[in-house]
């Protein structure tokens, strides 16, 4: 074999364990994104629903909908409470495609913060994120990422995820305003007005709108008819 | 024994440069490909910047969805940025010749047409929807690997 038939041979061998390692690379990839469990780790889930969930509908601050709807439902919740999961995923998305998408009302997210300490940066996160237009995206996201309720996940790392995920566009403002101390003040305002209404678990609704007598409270209704029967009613 | 082995050879290289197609009309049309790869990626660079996220041309929010996903960045900027650069380098190495550059291009369009495949797979499996544009780029890094490779098979190791 001559020096060109070696040296050819030998550029040919590089290239050949080149693809080994690139195809090595992608499937180690693809196997630790795969084996990623769900639930409170940095693996985000439904990133692509949340987005087409709300798609077209204005986000400002922690209202989802026409800021000029006619009614406006409180959702008192807290981001760690499972049962606020559960309403995030099975009513809540009912009366967003019913009464918000159209106009007819908007939805103002509460912090009621009743699990545990991690509730509150949980609950801040979202108000920062609300000031970038991204507050629902972040709620719904955070809801379907939830961790186990006695679980310790809500680190900078989890929340800087699913600020991300849900397109915060600004993370260093995000993450200056998240551990303000005006909002956590405002956390904690929120979950005063709820007790002061008289709720003592999450979620808790609330409705305000020409057909009531100011804010009339709803406590914890099982479906999204429910709460779209007291919409047509504050209408 | 060793001529008849040398003159067995010989007759096979040439046999495997016979059925390659011209290296000249594989960097031709690997430098339109790499062209129009920069098309892509700035556009997807582009509508990014702006806050925003490309337009399906099919429509649906598929675009939009995966822009907003958190895969869309690496290490602080776009994944596009890296795709602009990626076939930059790929246009550069099919408009020169020799063994470095067809190596380079080889090497290149093959960690490309790696991390399009892990990218689609995200697409489909993690962020659960499909891009259009992300789609066209994979498409085309994948004619790119197919093109140098070719050429780096039929003609490394040869006089350029």
């Amino acid at each position: 074999m001559n020096g060109a038939e070696e040296r050819r041979r030998r550029l040919l061998q590089i290239g050949s364990a080149a693809v080994f390692l690139v195809v090595a690379a992608v499937l180690v990839l693809i196997v630790v994104n795969a084996s990623k469990t769900s639930g409170g780790d940095t693996n985000l889930e439904d990133v692509g629903l949340v987005a087409k969930q709300l798609k077209g509908i204005p986000q400002n601050g922690l209202v989802l909908g026409e800021p000029g709807a006619r009614v406006t439902l409180y959702e008192f919740g807290d981001l760690k409470c499972p049962v606020c999961k559960g309403f995030s995923e099975e009513i809540i998305p009912g009366v967003i495609d019913s009464k918000v998408r159209g106009g007819e009302a908007k939805i103002q997210f509460e912090n009621f913060t009743i699990i545990d300490e991690e509730s509150t940066p949980a609950g801040a996160a979202a108000i920062a994120a609300g000031k970038q237009g991204r507050g629902w995206s972040f709620i719904e996201l955070f809801y379907r990422n939830q961790g186990l309720e006695t679980a310790s996940y809500v680190n900078d790392e989890f929340l800087t995820e699913i600020a991300r995920g849900a397109g915060v566009p600004d993370i260093a403002k995000w993450n200056k305003d998240r551990k303000a101390a005006a909002t956590l003040a405002e956390v904690k305002r929120t979950t005063e007005e709820a007790e002061r209404l008289g709720f003592t678990g999450t979620p808790s609704f609330a409705v305000e709108g020409p057909g009531t007598s100011g804010l009339e409270t709803l406590g914890t209704p099982g479906e999204a008819r429910q709460l779209e029967e007291a919409i047509e009613a504050a209408s | 024994m060793k001529a008849a082995l040398s003159q067995a050879e010989g007759e096979s290289n040439t046999v495997a440069a016979m059925r390659a197609p011209a290296e000249g009309t594989l960097r031709t049309i690997a430098t339109f490909i790499a062209a129009f790869g920069i098309g892509v990626a700035t556009y997807i660079a582009i509508a990014d910047s702006g806050g925003g996220s490309p337009v399906c041309i099919a429509g649906g929010s598929g675009c939009e969805t995966v822009a907003e996903s958190t895969y869309s960045h690496l290490l602080g900027a776009n994944i596009a940025v890296f795709g602009i650069a990626g076939y930059v380098l790929l246009l550069a190495a099919s408009l020169l010749r020799g063994d470095a550059a067809r190596m380079a291009g080889f090497g290149l369009s093959l960690v490309g047409f790696g991390y399009s495949v892990y990218l689609t797979y995200l697409e489909l499996f993690k962020i659960e929807a499909i891009c259009e544009w992300c789609v066209a780029s994979a498409a085309l890094m994948t004619i790119l690997f197919c093109l140098n490779a070719i050429r780096m098979i039929g003609y490394v190791g040869k006089p350029a």
